[in-house]
Parts: structure tokens; C-alpha cells; sequence
């Protein structure tokens, strides 16, 4: 039985996606001696391509758009292409695949214990928000009178016939979005994995709000592109968090071996150049 | 500004600081205490331990725990299982509290973050 990760980077421009894919194939490597397979349409653009164990081209059919925040003060609009994930089952070359975003930083080894679940499909439903005053519902439900939300950030699944369906009715998802954003009432909001893999495992649930979808081992921890990230040492890794009610102002945090997701592209990308 | 309430705001920026670390300590303690065993997933807390301890304690050595996905995992060992997550609870315990004792010494935002 093979593992590993697998992740999708696509430059846009502006935003070096495959520069955190190869960052985070360090990391995979160092703390859960894992290969990782990177799947991307900008292969050109790598700077070292034997960081992968594979790399897989496929064509860029990505049109969405969406605003890019670099703390609470500055924004601006880039395509973002992130509709490729759904192929996670035919573009995996493992048994059982971990698949990860790019700006996932990877300070520990709790991943591994996703391995020897018996579970075929687990996925996180809650997100720690390193933030302590926000809490947005539409990471909750998928709208006030909606699903359960579930983090598309991070899954891990086995090849298997139950799996196999999953990732067939994401595709069809998505192919068919307009009406299933309708259905399910996400009105003119960005196309997001995170909704989509939600329906899907509403669907899987018998549409009822069940377990189908178990849950990843460890707690995944996110900051936001309203907060900076100011500094990565080793494990240790040092926030600006977005300051409440004060447009502009930041509280210094801190965190140690714990894994976060990284929603700010500039501010990592910067201090992974560095 | 006044100089009390420039000491003040600087004060405000610290417990700020201060309430963030405290709480993602926490969160990390909560990630912690999860051990995992014959492909189960458990959060050790006291009832866990103290059911497994009446079960040895009553010589039954082997059991089903439902785990945290809601899935029967079977025990063949209880007393090994327990040593194991007794073990884990305290050691994840005695971190938190090396940790919050750590924290507890820092008089500056800068050395909460240890930057």
C-alpha cells in the first residue's frame, strides 16, 4: 500500500503557488517522511522539481476571481484557480492520499496517524481560528439555513469504490454548479471547494447530517489573509492577528509545532523568499 | 499622550497578546491529549481513564470503545491501553503546564511570542 500527499499549484501572476508547494514538500518530507506529488498547469515556473516524487501537468481550466487581502488594509483581485482538486482520485498515484493546500505550513507528524485509520475519507468540519474574537458562521453551515460546512483545505482518502463515488459526484458538482448553487442557496458567493465537498458529503450523508465524513486526525488551525504572517522559524511561527473593531491594528501571536493554514499568500510568499 | 494611558494601551497590547497564547495553548493542549490506537482516534479524558481503570479493576481485560468518530474500536488489552493514555494524558498535561507556567513569567508582548 503506497501514501503520500498530493497538492495543486497554479501560478496566477501574481501569487507563486508553486513556490509553497515546494516549501510544504519539505515540510511533508521532514515531519511525515512522505512523497508528495505536485499537480499543476505552470510546471515551468519550479524552481526545483526533485523536491516531488511526481509532477503531473494538466490544462488550466480555472476562471474564478476572487479579492486576495494582505492584512486589513490592502486587497486586490486575482483569478484563483482552484477547481482541479475534485480530481484528487484519478490524479493520484497512492493508495492513500493526504491532499493539502499549498499555504498549509506542517509542524508536526499528526498526519501520519490519517494512514492507519480505517476510515476511507476523513476531512476536518472545524477549524481553530487563531483569532479568538471572529466566528463566522459560513465556516459552520454553508449558509444560515444551510449544511454543514466542511474545510476542503486538508482530506485524506483510500482508493476504494465508496471514495470513487465521492469523487465522481464532486466532478459532477462541479460541472453542474450553476444549479447546485442555486439548490443549495450560495447565492453570488466565490465558487469554493469548501462547498463544494460539503454538498457532496451532505449527499453521501443520505442527505442528512451523519458521518459519512469522518474526521482528520490533529485540529487545523487557520489564520486568515486579514492576518500577516511575520516570521517562520523551524516550528515556531509568528502572526499579526487582525485586531478587532481596529481597522489597521494587529495582535502579535505566536504558535509552536502546531500546523496552520495560511491564508495569506503575500505575506508567506514573502518569508518563504527570504 | 498622558503617560498613564500610553502604560495603559501598552497594557492592553499585552493582555491581548497574552489571551491569544493562552488560548492557542489550549486549543493545542484539547489536540494533545488525542491518542491513537488500534486505528482509533481518542480523546483521553478522566472517564476514559477512570472507566478503563474499573475495568481492570474488575478483572475484565478486554472490551469495545466507541472512539471519537463514533466507531467501535476493539480493546484486546484494556490495562495496556490505559497505561498508554494514562501516560499520554499526563504527559500532554505536564506540557500545558510547563508551557502556561513559561507564559506566566513573560512581562512583554515581545517575549509572550518569543521574537
Amino acid at each position: 500500500m503506497s501514501n503520500g500527499v498530493l497538492c495543486f499549484a497554479h501560478n496566477n501572476g501574481k501569487v507563486n503557488y508553486l513556490q509553497q508547494a515546494e516549501e510544504l514538500a519539505k515540510r511533508v518530507k521532514q515531519h511525515l517522511n512522505l512523497p508528495t506529488t505536485l499537480v499543476t498547469s505552470t510546471s515551468s515556473e519550479l524552481q526545483n522539481p526533485t523536491l516531488f516524487d511526481k509532477v503531473i501537468e494538466i490544462a488550466d481550466n480555472n476562471e474564478n476571481v476572487k479579492r486576495y487581502y494582505n492584512g486589513t488594509l490592502s486587497h486586490q483581485r486575482l483569478s484563483f484557480k482552484n477547481n482541479d482538486r475534485v480530481k484528487s482520485y484519478e490524479l493520484s498515484p497512492y493508495d492513500t492520499t493526504l491532499v493539502l493546500d499549498t499555504d498549509y505550513i506542517i509542524c508536526n507528524d499528526v498526519f501520519n496517524n490519517a494512514f492507519n485509520s480505517v476510515h476511507d475519507f476523513q476531512i476536518y468540519r472545524d477549524g481553530v481560528d487563531l483569532c479568538n474574537w471572529r466566528k463566522y458562521a459560513e465556516f459552520e453551515y454553508i449558509n444560515d439555513t444551510g449544511i454543514p460546512f466542511y474545510w476542503a483545505t486538508c482530506f485524506c482518502f483510500k482508493k476504494t469504490t465508496e471514495t470513487k463515488i465521492f469523487f465522481d459526484l464532486l466532478q459532477h458538482l462541479v460541472k453542474n454548479w450553476k444549479h447546485y448553487e442555486q439548490v443549495y442557496n450560495l447565492g453570488s458567493r466565490n465558487f469554493r471547494n469548501d462547498h463544494v465537498f460539503s454538498i457532496a458529503i451532505h449527499m453521501m450523508n443520505g442527505f442528512e447530517d451523519n458521518d459519512w465524513a469522518k474526521i482528520l486526525p490533529g485540529k487545523m488551525f487557520y489564520t486568515l489573509d486579514r492576518d500577516i504572517i511575520t516570521k517562520i522559524k523551524n516550528n515556531t511561527l509568528t502572526f499579526l492577528l487582525q485586531k478587532e473593531k481596529y481597522n489597521g491594528e494587529y495582535v502579535l501571536a505566536s504558535t509552536k509545532d502546531i500546523n496552520v493554514h495560511v491564508m495569506n499568500k503575500f505575506s508567506l510568499g514573502e518569508l518563504i523568499n527570504e | 499622550m498622558e503617560e498613564a494611558l500610553g502604560k495603559a494601551l501598552e497594557f492592553s497590547n499585552f493582555t491581548a497578546t497574552l489571551n491569544a497564547q493562552k488560548r492557542i495553548l489550549h486549543e493545542k493542549y484539547l489536540g494533545d491529549l488525542v491518542i491513537y490506537s488500534n486505528s482509533g482516534k481518542f480523546t483521553v479524558s478522566k472517564e476514559l481513564l477512570n472507566f478503563c481503570f474499573m475495568l481492570t479493576s474488575t478483572s475484565i481485560n478486554k472490551t469495545v470503545l466507541i472512539d471519537d468518530n463514533r466507531t467501535p474500536i476493539q480493546i484486546d488489552d484494556v490495562k495496556e491501553f490505559m497505561l498508554k493514555a494514562t501516560q499520554h494524558y499526563t504527559d500532554a498535561t505536564n506540557k500545558y503546564l510547563d508551557e502556561y507556567k513559561i507564559l506566566s513569567t513573560k512581562r512583554s508582548v515581545e517575549g509572550l511570542v518569543d521574537v
